[in-house]
């Protein structure tokens, strides 16, 4: 990024730009304050969980990129839910996320157990399975499958089974649906059966940790992964194809710059977020930092390291059904049951409740805030 | 009084059994710091690091102006403790030895107010730092944190058992008040100004909220700020985080260790039966 | 001074009786209050005003009356959290204070490398809650060295952390390990203010240890016992991030005290309205407590 903007004010010698570097957990936080204390940034690189609670005080880019359509065509239709509110480009994509599985391939080979290699013998979830325990027994490691403990990297399953939070036209929640209910009845099973150890979603374990000692067979996270086990040296990992129930779908996600009002600076800022999101900049930032580019056009950048697995991403990223960035580009009903839909989905491992129950009192959450949000 | 050999050997066995008890877990930190990656992450895990490396200073260094923001930590700790020393010995001073309406009340209250997280009331604290100018200032950093309600009360409940009779003999020779807290209260309260030292230094040191809250300008952070950028939103640095914690660690330690030679007793040598 | 050391300390009433300097302790206490009220008393009553609104943080605030307060009185989550915390609070304020009052007795006596020793004991505090949770972790966790031991001699791996019972204890560990070394240190200062004639005369009328120690040491020390109870009380009530590092406030929830139930309310879910409320609610709470204690106390004064 220090790079990017160092060629920008090269060329326009009149901006000068600051960088801020915020941890992410505190980001949403500083924005808050800065906002409602009068004093915003320019702009910021924000994630899809913060765009709906700051769109409302976004500058509008549509005219600056040339229009609302012309811009959104330039960029993978499934993130577009994302940053055009209303109408409104609120955001410009900077880099799209996938959840995916990586796996460590060692201990596969150790195992004599395959992957898939290519998108026509896709394994289920059930063969999937077969294939963790046939690693777990026939190699060293001690651990099937480690899961992130969100409910984002969840809702990965849940997609795959066909179901969905909300429903398309966003009245009401869908979560406590057949598919629904059977997604967490099999996350549980995974969990029951000591496929996916209990350490992570009940004991706080952090999953990364724990692929990084090379007793886990795989790991379902994302692409962004890929940069932070490129330095793993004791074994070899690679990507490979999530399993299918009734449908493929990944979870699709990313960065986006947000422009603010009141900054006194909000053409520049504008003028800024139309270089970095030109096909140029954006691909030379996705190619460095190993990011997967939102540009149609940029789809297949010459990383550095991992070009193949970041094709296998692409590819779980073109096979996601649209619910997806549906449920989770709205961004002011998500964050008023995510937390209680994460507790749930713990409390239904540890044997304390039923997915049942668990799933209809997340329904009656998600229809309380659609109406709360209608009345405001 | 001269203790008994056996109540020595006590308690050199209690004192060796405990201490190595505290310091295992931060031996643990420190050569974890000199580990390489993939050794922080082995199972069964290492205590001794098996290939010993300094990657981690040296990546956690390159990552950012370090030097600055020591600088800058220190600027804030050092000036907002001489501040803290001042403005609540005087008010523990007044609260332990003047009955005047409306003391205890405030004393109780502002306790209280240590139960309100300041994450809560983060909005409004930045309203008022950038009301009075202070956004992106090092005082924003230095003058609200110095009027600790715990330091006031570390020193009223202290100053309680100073007998009065130093301070009434001091007025029956005349001295105004402003000179019996200068020249007797503070004096007295050797120790446990030193013990407020220590803690005010760590805290500043330490702190992280308001940093966050009051400072943008990346020249003016504190080594807090920037330890918190090894925490990414899908993985942390845990070996520049280790690197840097104990790095970080030995300025609090230098002044712990400076400080607590003055943890003696003032009583002693004052003159009272 | 033989009999009664105590007595030399009671209050001497003439010293409190008015004076016409009557405004100098408004004086000493004015920089203190003036810093005080405009950077935390000022904002937490406007923190206050949120609590009577549905608020975001950030889009405007909509006035909705005592709303956030009655949706707490039926918020079964936020009293069980409390009881939980209380029940915390009430294991880890004895424990600090027996271990930091015993470890001071020890080193304020006559013994060699006293500065090393304290330090120590003091090393823990210093380091920041997120390491704390790493180091316990890898004690407790399921890579720890715990389960390598068990490991090594043929047993089966326990998941310390995944189990409530377990879970809970590890955070009582950390917590008095790390917290130790504070309240230690005013423990010495405390032990240091109590004149060693005291002692001496005791011993001359041939008191034992144990009879000086609850006769003269814990009645004198009543001050600082005021003190570390009522500021380790506070830090037990406010106590999340330790957990957030080690436990995340799991496994299910078990370690998930009130203050991180107040973060997640105000941040997560974004209803700082609510959160400020619960924040009122509790505060009302201490504020009982506090002023139990320092009633029940006469404030530490003999």
């Amino acid at each position: 990024m220090e790079n990017i903007i160092a060629d920008y004010k090269k060329e326009n010698t009149h901006v000068d730009i600051q960088l801020i570097e915020v941890a992410y957990n505190d980001l949403a936080t500083k924005l808050k304050t800065m906002i409602s204390g009068g004093k915003p940034p320019a702009l910021a690189r924000i994630s899809t969980s913060e765009i709906g609670s700051f769109s409302n005080f976004a500058v509008d880019l549509g005219e600056q990129l040339g229009g609302v359509d012309s811009f959104t065509t330039q960029f993978i239709d499934s993130i577009k839910p994302y940053y055009v509110i209303d109408n409104k480009v609120v955001a410009s994509p900077m880099d799209v996320t996938a959840n995916g599985i990586m796996y460590n391939k060692t201990l596969f080979d150790q195992a004599g157990v395959t992957v898939p290699t290519s998108s026509d013998d896709i394994w289920t979830w059930d063969e999937f399975n077969a294939s963790l325990k046939e690693v777990m027994d026939k190699s060293d490691a001690k651990y099937g499958l480690v899961w992130d403990f969100t409910p984002h990297r969840w809702s990965t399953l849940l997609y795959q089974f066909g179901g969905s939070m909300i429903n398309p036209e966003g009245t009401e929640g869908t979560i406590n649906n057949e598919a629904g209910i059977e997604s967490v009845n099999y996350f549980k099973k995974m969990h029951d059966d000591g496929i996916i150890p209990t350490s992570v979603w009940l004991g706080g374990e952090n999953p990364n940790n724990l692929f990084r000692t090379g007793t886990v067979a795989a790991h379902l996270s994302g692409n962004w992964m890929v940069s932070s086990y490129k330095d793993i040296t004791d074994f070899e990992w690679g990507v490979t194809y999530m399993p299918i129930a009734k449908n493929r779908s990944s979870v699709p996600g990313g960065k986006f710059v947000m422009a603010f009002q009141k900054s006194g600076v909000e053409e520049e800022a504008a003028k800024f977020i139309a270089y970095l999101s030109s096909k140029e900049t954006n691909s030379k930032f996705n190619q460095e930092s190993l990011f997967m580019s939102p540009r149609k056009d940029s789809a297949d950048l010459d990383y550095a390291f991992g070009k193949e697995m970041f094709a296998l991403f692409a590819d779980e990223l073109n096979n996601t059904i649209p619910a997806a960035a549906e449920d989770w580009s709205k961004q002011t009903i998500i964050p008023k049951f995510s937390s209680d839909l994460k507790d749930g989905l713990v409390e239904v491992i540890a044997g304390g409740s039923s997915a049942e129950d668990m799933l209809n009192d997340i329904n009656d959450q998600i229809n309380k805030a659609i109406a709360d949000a209608n009345d405001n | 009084m001269t203790p008994s050999k056996s109540q020595k050997i006590l308690t050199y066995v209690l004192l060796i059994t405990f201490s190595a008890l505290w310091l295992f877990p931060v031996l643990w930190i420190f050569l974890s710091s000199f580990k390489s990656n993939s050794e922080l992450y082995q199972f069964p895990p290492t205590f001794l690091p098996q290939q010993f490396t300094i990657e981690h200073f040296v990546n956690a260094f390159e990552k950012g102006n370090f030097g600055k923001y020591f600088l800058n930590s220190a600027i804030v700790a050092i000036t907002s403790t001489v501040l803290l020393l001042l403005i609540n010995s005087m008010a523990g001073y007044a609260l332990a030895k003047y009955k005047f309406k409306g003391g205890t009340f405030i004393l109780l209250a502002f306790i209280s107010t240590l139960m309100i997280p300041l994450e809560v009331i983060m909005i409004p604290i930045f309203k008022v730092l950038s009301f009075l100018g202070l956004y992106n200032s090092l005082l924003a950093l230095i003058i609200p944190p110095a009027a600790t309600p715990t330091g006031v009360f570390m020193l009223r409940q202290y100053l309680l058992t100073i007998p009065n009779e130093l301070i009434e003999a001091a007025r029956i020779d005349g001295a105004g008040e402003w000179k019996i807290y200068w020249r007797i209260i503070l004096p007295l309260c050797q120790p446990i100004l030193a013990a407020l030292a220590i803690f005010s230094f760590m805290w500043r040191w330490d702190d992280f909220l308001w940093p966050l809250i009051a400072i943008s300008d990346p020249s003016k952070y504190t080594v807090q700020l920037a330890l918190s950028n090894f925490i990414g939103e899908f993985n942390v640095d845990w070996g520049s985080l280790l690197a840097m914690s104990v790095i970080t660690m030995i300025p609090v330690l230098i002044v712990f260790l400076i400080f607590q030679k003055h943890l003696v007793n003032s009583m002693a040598t004052s003159g009272m039966k | 001074m033989t009999t009664k050391p105590i007595a030399v300390l009671q209050p001497n009433p003439s010293t409190k009786k008015k004076r016409k300097l009557q405004i100098a302790p408004y004086l000493f206490v004015l920089p203190n209050l003036l810093i005080f009220t405009i950077f935390i008393v000022i904002p937490t009553l406007l923190g206050v005003i949120y609590s009577f609104h549905n608020y975001d943080g950030l889009n405007p605030m909509k006035y909705i009356g005592f709303e956030n307060y009655a949706h707490i009185f039926t918020d079964d989550k936020f009293w069980s959290t409390l009881g939980k915390t209380l029940t915390y609070a009430m294991i880890v304020v004895p424990l600090i204070y027996v271990c930091a009052l015993g470890v001071a007795i020890l080193l304020v006596q006559q013994v060699i490398m006293k500065g090393f020793f304290r330090a120590i004991f003091y090393w823990p505090t210093m380091i920041s809650f997120i390491i704390v949770g790493l180091t316990w972790r890898w004690i407790f966790g399921e890579l720890g060295i715990i389960n390598a031991l068990l490991v090594a001699f043929d047993n089966e791996q326990i998941t310390f952390l995944a189990n409530p019972f377990f879970a809970k204890v590890a955070v009582i560990i950390a917590a008095v390990w790390s917290r130790l070394g504070f309240f230690m240190v005013l423990f010495v200062a405390g032990l240091l203010a109590i004149p060693k004639d005291f002692y001496e005369a005791a011993h001359l009328d041939g008191a034992s240890k144990v009879k000086a120690f609850f006769h003269i040491t814990l009645p004198l020390l009543k001050p600082t016992t005021l003190l570390v109870v009522m500021l380790s009380m506070i830090e037990a009530f406010k106590a999340y991030p330790l957990m957030f590092a080690l436990t995340g406030g799991g496994p299910n929830k078990a370690t998930t005290y009130i203050v991180q139930y107040i973060y997640e309310t105000g941040f997560a879910k974004q209803e700082l309205g609510l959160a400020s409320a619960m924040s009122v609610v509790l505060f009302i709470i201490i504020t009982i407590f506090t002023v139990l204690q320092f009633k029940l106390t006469k404030g530490g004064e003999n």
